[in-house]
């Protein structure tokens, strides 16, 4: 079935014509429909491809057109396309009907808009703000509208944020943060709980909102390089070649096969060196300080590895677009497969010391589970997904450069704090197979750069499955080159909702292990 | 003379209990290949602490301000009823090993109280679940103290103490009374005294807003009771008065012995701490329950007369 048909079929439930629908790339389809019929398109969008709602984000078009333009986002593994469903919302009448009674993933992206753009989601199930603290934000000022002034804002009103109660005989109610005892970003932990099992849990987040979407408009994107490396510290890689993508994608530049192998092999150290810290990090905060000391040991060879194969331990001022600044030699492979030999004999050890230990499984093993229903609801990505039996990853679901490349996914369906360390073991064998079979077809590649300037569409999607989960980078450049409107949603912007659904249940004690297994980017959350 | 001796000998033994916890630190960072804090750590800390500003909020009685000094006077007091280097019954207190666990246990219900008194929700977390942990461990304690009363035929530590062959059932009654160290003191895999997540905190959440003084004074405290309860596991294993001759040459090697000892405990706790997880905090009850179980063997293995 080509995936017109499913365009075709949903016009014909609908017994309606879209206004458009056309492909932008070979991976994005866009499927412009009328203001009325916008709910009723994405939730059947939803069904048919059995998919969340990746992103959901407006784009403010006032100053030439009137209107503000509104895309929600699907991934069709079955495709492998990017649905995006455009309507168009005029200025003088900002509302659109709620999509998150019905599709619970947008629920946080409407509460988004609303407060960004002004753009009011009708019966929505929840007004609250989201991003910008009531404590601190005016109300009636969208910094994300192009006609945004900073001196405009006025003096805030201190209205105080509500919570959702939880009430009962015993049941009292835990703060913890936004200031945590680890360095760490700040989140506001409201756990509700009778005596030790947790009964509620709600999470709020964005204490440091930074503006990085704002940060990134009106500059050239080769300015805008450097930022977003610093959107989540500890996926630099994964966000500057979502970015690079993007713009890759609206030039029109082909980029060589062997940089993307080159930029496979860097996501993967990425992910490694990540997996590291969490797997240390789960055992820590069950009080397993023998693995959490050999997995710092670990972490630290790949970090050194990083360092004397590009000059930078996290990977920074790599990726330029169109290639990357620094191409691997023959020393530098040889280094790599060697270092990840030694690795691989590490790694063995590490994973029988937490395997072979009854207190450490008796601890992750039925603690935070998160199930298949909830997560797909919720729109639980990448690793914390792949935990809940969602088998769902860019790599595997949309090829590009890991065609040529054999790695399985983890087979995990429990969701549990045990799933999850089960996934980033297996992801780290995986991604040392990744590299080895990266080196290999490096020598083979052809490196020949074929810069085409051609002009393209003015928007696109760059995306990478980073050691989280997917980071989706959406770009709109203007006439004069600049970037007119940057997307981007961090696998953290989803999980968090995980974290908070996977907690009920469990004794207040277990959770930092639960929290620890989805192991979220407060930076990429806080955008 | 005497009283001399036992003054000098609870001097020492106060001045001596910071250094088991950074003895423990270093073996423990040790064999987890790091290179950790010098031994003297504790030390640096406790008098970093004395000088430093005190915080109390606005909201507590003077049961929050009065319980850092009651905590440490009970364990200063049951230090005095436990023999190092005289096993005779100094100062006329007549204080026994039962005396020693309340105690201990008055300081523990001083320390739960104030830990509600600033309504922070950590405190209360901290005092139901070590009042939860306390319920489980005097069992053990107490087991272990008539296992060893039925050798000695009293319930005098000292009596305890002046026997000088080993016994089966004492060797398991200190066993058991390790488990109870193990949770007396905080350590893996009760509590974690090392943990920064306050959710997971047991002791370490009780203290929470304590600072300065006080802070210094409880964690002093807590030194104190570790070494009391060291002392208590190693010298009922191995008696104390394993050369009874009397003159200062066989004090003098009891006491090297003794040290040894406490070396010998401190790796192992380090050992055990570095080895295990901690387990989840329903599952302390089956933790302690190995300790119930060695208590109650060793009282019927005394009882039987070995």
């Amino acid at each position: 079935m080509a995936y017109n048909q499913i365009i075709k079929d949903i016009e014909k439930e609908m017994k309606i014509n879209f206004l458009s629908s056309e492909p932008a790339f070979n991976d994005e389809v866009y499927v412009k429909v009328r203001r009325e019929d916008f709910k009723n398109t994405c939730l059947l969008f939803h069904k048919k491809l059995k998919a969340p709602v990746m992103m959901l984000f407006a784009v403010d078009e006032t100053q030439n057109k009137g209107m503000f333009k509104l895309y929600c986002v699907f991934e069709s593994v079955q495709f492998k396309k990017w649905f995006f469903i455009v309507t168009e919302i005029p200025e003088n009448n900002p509302e659109y009907e709620s999509l998150s009674s019905e599709m619970y993933s947008a629920s946080l992206f409407e509460r988004e808009i609303k407060e960004m753009f002004g753009l009011e989601p009708n019966l929505s199930p929840d007004s609250r703000r989201l991003n910008l603290h009531d404590e601190v934000w005016p109300e009636g000022s969208y910094p994300l509208r192009k006609s945004f002034d900073i001196k405009d804002i006025k003096e805030s009103l201190k209205k105080e944020y509500v919570f959702r109660k939880t009430e009962g005989e015993g049941v009292f109610e835990v703060p913890v943060g936004p200031v945590h005892a680890g360095i760490i970003g700040p989140g506001h932990f409201r756990f509700s709980v009778a005596g030790e099992p947790i009964i509620n849990l709600e999470i709020r987040l964005v204490f440091t909102h930074r503006g990085v979407e704002k940060l990134f408009e009106n500059k050239l994107p080769e300015e805008c390089l450097k930022l977003s490396e610093c959107v989540s510290g500890d996926s630099v890689f994964a966000h500057s070649w979502a970015f690079c993508s993007a713009v890759e994608k609206i030039k029109v530049i082909k980029v060589a096969p062997k940089t993307n192998y080159q930029r496979a092999i860097f996501l993967e150290l990425e992910r490694i060196y990540n997996h590291l810290t969490g797997i240390g990090g789960i055992a820590v905060d069950v009080g397993f300080s023998f693995p959490h000391a050999y997995a710092s040991i670990m972490k630290e060879t790949v970090l050194s590895l990083n360092d004397k194969l590009t000059g930078s331990r996290y990977l920074k001022g790599i990726n330029i677009i169109g290639g990357i600044s620094k191409e691997l030699s023959g020393n530098d492979t040889a280094l790599l497969l060697e270092t990840l030999k030694s690795l691989k004999k590490d790694f063995e050890s590490l994973k029988k010391m937490l395997y072979a230990n009854f207190t450490f499984m008796d601890r992750v093993e039925t603690t935070g589970i998160l199930n298949k229903v909830i997560a797909q609801d919720v729109g639980i990505t990448g690793m914390a997904a792949r935990a809940s039996g969602i088998n769902r990853d860019l790599r595997k679901d949309f090829g590009a450069c890991y065609n040529k490349i054999e790695f399985n996914l983890p087979e995990q369906t429990k969701g549990d704090v045990l799933a999850r360390l089960n996934v980033r073991i297996s992801e780290i064998e995986q991604s040392i197979l990744i590299i080895q079979q990266c080196v290999l077809l490096l020598n083979s590649a052809d490196s020949s750069f074929n810069y085409e300037l051609l002009l393209g569409n003015k928007f696109g999607l760059g995306y990478v499955e980073g050691w989280r989960g997917p980071v989706l980078y959406w770009l709109k450049i203007n006439e004069a080159g600049l970037i007119d409107r940057c997307k981007i949603v961090d696998a953290s912007f989803h999980n968090w909702q995980g974290l908070s659904y996977c907690a009920p249940g469990n004794i207040v004690p277990d959770f930092p292990v639960c929290n620890k297994s989805f192991d979220l980017s407060y930076s990429g959350n806080d955008l | 003379m005497k009283t001399m001796i036992i003054l000098l000998q609870t001097l020492m033994l106060i001045a001596l209990a910071p250094l088991l916890s950074g003895l423990i630190r270093k073996i423990k960072n040790n064999l987890r290949m790091r290179k950790g804090a010098v031994v003297v750590q504790p030390y640096y800390n406790f008098f970093k602490l004395m000088a430093k500003e005190e915080v109390i909020s606005e909201n507590v009685s003077w049961i929050f301000r009065i319980t850092p000094y009651i905590v440490l006077s009970t364990v200063i007091l049951a230090l005095f009823m436990v023999p190092v280097i005289l096993s005779e019954a100094p100062l006329n207190i007549t204080g026994d090993f039962i005396v020693i666990i309340f105690l201990l246990s008055a300081g523990r219900f001083f320390m739960a109280l104030s830990a509600l008194e600033a309504g922070s929700a950590f405190g209360g977390m901290g005092s139901s679940r070590e009042m939860f942990i306390s319920s489980l461990v005097e069992p053990i304690a107490l087991l272990t103290v008539f296992a060893v009363s039925i050798n000695a035929q009293s319930t005098s530590l000292y009596a305890v103490f002046m026997q000088n062959n080993m016994q089966v059932s004492a060797v398991i009654a200190g066993m058991a009374l390790l488990f109870v160290a193990i949770a007396e003191t905080s350590r893996l895999p009760v509590d974690n005294q090392k943990t920064h997540l306050e959710l997971t905190m047991i002791h370490e959440a009780m203290v929470l807003e304590y600072s300065g003084r006080s802070l210094a004074l409880i964690e002093l405290a807590g030194y104190i009771k570790q070494i009391i309860f060291f002392t208590l596991t190693v010298n009922i294993i191995i008696p104390f008065n394993l050369f009874p001759a009397g003159d200062i040459f066989a004090v003098s090697l009891n006491i090297a012995v003794y040290f040894l000892k406490l070396l010998t405990l401190c790796a192992l706790i380090g050992f055990i701490e570095v080895m295990s997880a901690k387990v989840r905090l329903f599952r302390v009850v089956d933790f302690l329950a190995f300790g119930l179980v060695l208590a109650t063997i060793a009282v019927i293995i005394a009882l039987l007369g070995y």
